[in-house]
């Protein structure tokens, strides 16, 4: 594994002025928007931190000046619903969390962008819409057939280990996508090396309340069955299907690693998990691969730097591997006067000069072409073997994309840590859960009887999200 | 006939106006008043009843495409049935009723101790007033990092001193009984200087004539502690505890960044709770509902204190 160190950035950053496609030309037309300013709401992760570190250069050529407004992850989606049911426009290109689209597009908040997309004067030539990988673009940005945010990177999410510390302990991890990495071999491996006393625990999970909507999913999908994956949450009538032996085997499953943890765990989000990891005080840690540059491979931790595995998440008892991928894209204000201004830099952002140069600095792929690029194979080479899986496998919406999607990973979050905490058992969660999401899905007239407006369950066919990017509206 | 016309209308003005004047005695204290009543009315009845207007529809913001109409009490009937908001409910209360005990006693047994003369005593106060001039975040702030797991000040010494004795650590954010005292710790640590000025200023209002007669009956300390001085401070009394109820009520800072209401929902408060419901799922209607049931919940509190230390100082007197 070849990691680039900070020492090597002034080198490969010049390599890649001269190496890549080069950047959007500015078009005639937008000369007229030299002197706007625009504000960008975003969370405060490492790949947008990459791709603001070529924010000079775009006011340079385009005249646009860009606010960035870095909001920590778990405030966005209330601080983007404040400033977009006010309605003011004052933020004029939101990143979108995958898992928010529906939510956000289905409400009327962002404007959909294939008319600028389609647009010459706004768009260069060689933007090539085509070069995002389908299920990229459209799980990223389709709602309704109709195309709203175009994606800044995507990843699956997965499990870090420290290939050195599996090694002298006698064993070596297996590779990415192996059916042989299971939860049951996970545990033991954890088990292993687990010396607390030594100041290595086995795997330092993420518990805390608020992060099971991410970090759990994966563990509820693969315990699923072949027949049963897509019922996870809900039937094809919208029932809520989530009170099952196979999702308190998996909250059995993400509790046993509390084994683990030290006793004062049960807050813990990815920050103090990832924070362990990076001390070199934990074997394996959860990680989401668009993460993994910004807080396992920066060059400049030489305590777990270069000597990590970057896994998937473990295949469940019944073989199943979690097909998750989260993404963000980048979308505009409905209410904004400056879409044309907003698209601009969108485009320029998305385009795949600025793509491929961020990759170094921690921003993830979303193009064949940035997949493809022997430059971040060999910077970054987790991107090159996840390029089958983002292409063919992997499922936009296990997160299932309904509006109520934030009040259902809420209500798996605390019922989940009730758990964690020994305040009620794995079955009792499950059977909460299926009562508070229920409520949840009467409130949002899912069980009104010969209502036919309802989201598509597209999760059943996901050829849907294999359409050209072009052929969205 | 003209100029009849043209001198009468000057004297119907004035007649207005001196209608309004000091001479009026009935009208002119309100026009006195109106400023303010305006502004009472703008920011106080006018958003109350608002509130009572959202609170019978169904708006839920994030979701502009549901028609909305008129649901009457169903939003409160909804929180009635709420396992939630009983759970958040009696967190507040036990939050509110255990921190404002345990601040009133050391405020008050500081402020009796300032009584006295003490050497640096006008250096100590400064030191015991910094934690409520630290804005709450900032106190919140401190403390999250004092007992960050494993690596903060309170985790590694008194956690280190746990373990060497044979305990284990201690989950002091993660352990659901164990979270709810830390924070009441927190604001304890935050709120008794707030106790200690309003009692210190109480105490310094009460006359010493009935000290000096006591002391000639030979009374002891403790019989002129409960028969005169905590009599003669029931104002002072009051006044703090009832104000402190009031904020440790409200309590949101120190809970949203120390646990954010965690683990499970241990230290959900109604403030948490509304916040959760009102800018987490945007259901407008249901905390308008929530936030006016919690504010019936401080006026009946409130007036529980009054009445209570309204008939025992009548009974003093």
């Amino acid at each position: 594994m070849s990691i680039i160190t900070k020492y090597g950035f002034a080198a490969t950053i010049a390599a890649s002025f001269v190496s890549v496609t080069p950047v959007m030309a500015q078009t005639e037309y937008q000369k007229k928007f030299e002197g706007v300013e625009l504000n960008v709401m975003n969370p405060a992760f490492p790949q947008f931190a990459a791709l603001w570190k070529f924010l000079p250069e775009f006011e340079e050529q385009y005249g646009i000046k860009i606010n960035v407004d870095e909001i920590p992850f778990d405030q966005l989606r209330q601080k983007s619903l404040v400033e977009m049911q006010q309605g003011t426009g004052r933020v004029d290109v939101f990143a979108v969390d995958v898992m928010w689209l529906a939510e956000y597009a289905a409400a009327g908040f962002l404007a959909p962008v294939k008319q600028y997309v389609d647009n010459p004067e706004l768009t260069a030539e060689g933007y090539d819409i085509d070069d995002f990988l389908p299920r990229v673009l459209s799980g990223t940005g389709v709602y309704n057939d109709t195309l709203y945010t175009i994606p800044i990177g995507a990843g699956p999410v997965g499990t870090t280990f420290r290939g050195d510390v599996a090694e002298a302990a006698g064993f070596t991890l297996p590779e990415k996508f192996d059916d042989s990495f299971t939860t049951e071999y996970m545990y033991e491996a954890a088990s292993k090396v687990h010396n607390p006393e030594n100041g290595m625990i086995g795997f330092a999970n993420v518990p805390g309340r608020w992060f099971w909507g991410v970090t759990y999913l994966p563990y509820l999908y693969a315990f699923q069955t072949p027949e049963t994956k897509g019922d996870e949450y809900v039937g094809e009538d919208w029932k809520i299907t989530i009170n099952n032996q196979h999702t308190i085997d998996s909250i059995d499953y993400y509790v046993s690693l509390k084994d683990f943890m030290p006793a004062d765990s049960a807050n813990w989000g990815i920050g103090e998990a990832t924070q362990l990891y990076q001390s070199g005080g934990a074997f394996g840690v959860w990680n989401y691969q668009d993460f993994i540059t910004g807080f396992f491979e920066d060059g400049g931790n030489a305590t777990i730097n270069g000597k990590n595995k970057h896994l998937h998440t473990p295949a469940g008892p019944h073989g199943v591997i979690d097909p998750w991928f989260g993404s963000w894209g980048m979308g505009i204000s409905v209410d904004t006067e400056k879409k044309e201004a907003a698209w601009t830099f969108i485009q320029w952002l998305t385009s795949k000069a600025i793509q491929e140069r961020a990759i170094e600095f921690g921003a993830g792929p979303s193009r064949h072409s940035t997949y493809k690029s022997e430059t971040v194979a060999e910077i970054a080479p987790w991107w090159t073997d996840t390029y089958e899986f983002m292409l063919t496998e992997t499922n936009p919406d296990e997160r299932i994309r309904t509006p109520e999607w934030a009040e259902i990973s809420d209500i798996m979050g605390e019922e989940g840590n009730r758990v964690w905490i020994g305040e009620i058992d794995a079955a009792e969660a499950a059977a909460n859960m299926e009562k508070k999401m229920t409520n949840v899905m009467r409130r949002g007239g899912y069980f009104i009887p010969g209502r036919t407006d309802l989201p598509k369950q597209l999760w059943r066919d996901l050829t849907y999200y294999d359409r050209l990017p072009s052929e969205w509206n | 006939m003209v100029e009849v016309s043209m001198a009468s209308a000057p004297a119907e003005r004035k007649s207005f106006w001196s209608k309004l004047g000091p001479s009026n005695k009935k009208v002119f204290p309100w026009v006195l008043m109106a400023p303010t009543l305006i502004i009472l009315v703008g920011i106080g009845i006018y958003p109350f009843l608002y509130a009572l207007n959202i609170a019978s529809q169904n708006i839920i913001l994030s979701k502009p495409y549901i028609p909305r109409f008129d649901v009457g009490l169903y939003q409160y009937q909804l929180l009635m049935h709420d396992p939630e908001f009983w759970k958040a409910l009696r967190v507040t209360l036990l939050f509110t009723i255990e921190a404002v005990f345990i601040e009133f006693w050391l405020g008050l047994g500081l402020a009796l101790l300032f009584q006295r003369s003490i050497r640096g005593a006008s250096v100590m106060r400064i030191f015991i007033l910094i934690p409520m001039i630290l804005p709450p975040l900032v106190a919140a702030l401190i403390w999250r990092y004092m007992f960050f797991p494993g690596a903060g000040l309170v985790t590694h010494y008194v956690g280190g001193l746990s373990e060497w004795l044979g305990f284990g650590q201690i989950p002091f954010l993660s352990d659901p009984t164990l979270a709810l005292q830390t924070l009441i710790f927190v604001d304890v640590w935050e709120w008794t200087p707030f106790m200690f000025l309003m009692l210190s200023a109480g105490l310094a209002s009460i006359p010493r004539q009935p000290y000096e007669a006591a002391e000639i009956d030979g009374a002891s300390a403790w019989r002129v502690f409960w028969t005169i001085t905590m009599p003669l401070l029931r104002p002072a009394i009051l006044i703090a505890v009832v104000i402190r109820t009031m904020d440790a009520f409200r309590t949101f800072e120190l809970i949203v960044v120390m646990t954010r209401g965690g683990p499970g929902n241990a230290t959900t408060t109604l403030n948490v709770l509304l916040t959760k419901t009102g800018l987490e799922f945007f259901d407008a209607s249901k905390a308008a509902a929530l936030s006016l049931l919690m504010m019936m919940v401080i006026i009946v509190m409130s007036f529980v204190f009054i009445r209570v230390f309204r008939s025992k100082t009548e009974v003093a007197e």
